[in-house]
């Protein structure tokens, strides 16, 4: 952060990350600001409460023909998994995309119906490409769904009052149970070839191992979430490496901050 | 309390009673988010279904707090995935509202209001406000594109958002206190 205008402007994008009208890589930046800055915190947390309640003017009554489907639909599969003895925590909603491919694939069985009768033959790839497009809808789909909840993961720990935040000269560290990140957003722009690369150490270890390797945005902004067990790391370091990483660190590290 | 609080309770000992009373309670706001972000009935429908097996399959998502604004963040959250899975635009041109599903210092505050006090509240801010802080909530777009839409300069929206929203958040407490 150079100077206050500089500073009012990150706070005034923390009303935009409230709402949700950030381009992922934009909402990444701000909330390292948000973790490592308690004005950015408080601003954020008495406009998320805000923006909350928005969503309740989009309350309406439901027709009562199509809020009697609904529940009766889902009471079915309710009542049916409590009778299974299924104690479900796997994902047996419908989401709208697959009900999406699933109404495509039907689609495509009304298709294939009326192939077998007419044997129609460029029906049949009609067909084809209706279940090429089904699979695809339901790949992406999912795809989408994996990568909103690492992400929602992410946001959630490092804005969470109970994480545990280290300091560091460019940024923060966050822990928030098993999980680590680094909320960093001045690092210096990096020389050509080379890139920032993560070290951890085990607890009662001075070993330094190789983790990720990154490069922050145009700003010096790097949000990034190391694969390890946080409850079994001791200190974390960020060192500037050739392109593909290094096995131990070859320069002066950026930063080493021990969790603790 | 919020009421939805303690039925997830006895969801998480899967009291189908429960569900039926929590469907009862929120499928309005559920199916009203579904339909103003996604201008589908068959698909705010979907959505509804798949939000409700979400508290029923998943009850251990729900961390306290205020059920009613943990409930509108999943909905919302869940109609943007469906946008951004039909999405032709970028990755980058998409809003990231991924945001924390635990709660906010003003979750009591909300366990308070209904849709009419909000309404109100909404009502009360000046017209460019709040057409920015609704299609910003329910829209799916980005901040670059609702200055687009609105012909407003970035800096503009910016400001009118913060502004809005600081307003917005005095106005609720006060309905809330009285």
């Amino acid at each position: 952060m150079n100077g206050p205008e500089e500073r009012e402007a990150m706070l005034e994008q923390v009303a935009l990350y409230a709402l949700g009208v950030l381009p992922r890589p934009e909402a990444a930046g701000v909330a390292a600001f948000i973790a490592s800055d308690p004005e950015a915190r408080a601003e954020y947390d008495s406009l998320r409460g805000t923006v909350d309640a928005i969503g309740l003017v989009a309350e309406e009554p439901v027709d009562s023909a199509r809020s009697a489907r609904m529940k009766e639909r889902l009471l079915a599969r309710v009542r049916a998994d409590v009778r299974d003895g299924v104690v479900a925590r796997r994902r047996l909603g419908p989401n709208p995309g697959w009900l999406w491919a699933t109404g495509l694939a039907a689609a495509a069985a009304l298709v294939f119906s009326v192939v077998t009768v007419v044997q129609d033959v460029s029906l049949r790839g009609d067909l084809a490409a209706a279940q090429r497009r089904a699979a695809t809808l339901q790949t992406q789909l999912a795809q989408t769904e994996r990568v909103g909840q690492r992400d929602r993961q992410m946001l959630t720990d490092l804005v969470s009052p109970d994480a545990r935040r280290y300091d560091v000269a460019q940024g923060t560290v966050v822990v928030r149970g098993d999980r680590v990140y680094f909320a960093l957003s001045k690092l210096p722009a990096l020389p050509k070839g080379k890139v920032y690369q993560a070290w951890t150490a085990p607890k009662g270890s001075s070993t330094m191992q190789p983790s990720l390797t990154f490069t922050p945005n145009s700003d010096g902004v790097a949000v990034i979430a190391l694969p390890v067990d946080a409850t079994r790391v001791g200190v974390v370091a960020v060192s500037v490496e050739p392109e593909g990483g290094s096995k131990a660190p070859t320069t002066t590290p950026t930063f080493v901050r021990p969790l603790s | 309390m919020d009421p939805g609080v303690r039925l997830m309770e006895r969801i998480r000992a899967r009291d189908v009673a429960a569900f039926e009373s929590l469907y009862d309670g929120y499928h309005r706001l559920v199916f009203g988010i579904g339909l103003r972000m996604l201008g589908d009935p068959a698909m705010a429908e979907d959505l509804t279904q798949s939000v409700f097996m979400k508290l029923w399959t998943a009850p251990d998502t729900f961390h306290g707090g205020s059920f009613v604004a943990w409930v509108s963040r999943v909905a919302r959250n869940r109609a943007l995935d469906v946008l951004r899975s039909r999405a032709a635009r970028p990755e980058t041109e998409l809003p990231c509202t991924d945001m924390p599903l635990d709660g906010a210092l003003d979750e009591a505050v909300i366990a308070r209001l209904d849709a009419a006090q909000v309404r109100d509240a909404l009502a009360s801010l000046p017209p460019e406000q709040r057409s920015l802080i609704e299609l910003g909530f329910f829209g799916g777009v980005t901040h670059q594109e609702l200055a687009r839409r609105t012909g407003t300069p970035l800096g503009t929206v910016k400001t009118r958002i913060r502004t809005g929203l600081r307003s917005l958040r005095e106005t609720l407490a006060q309905k809330v206190s009285r």
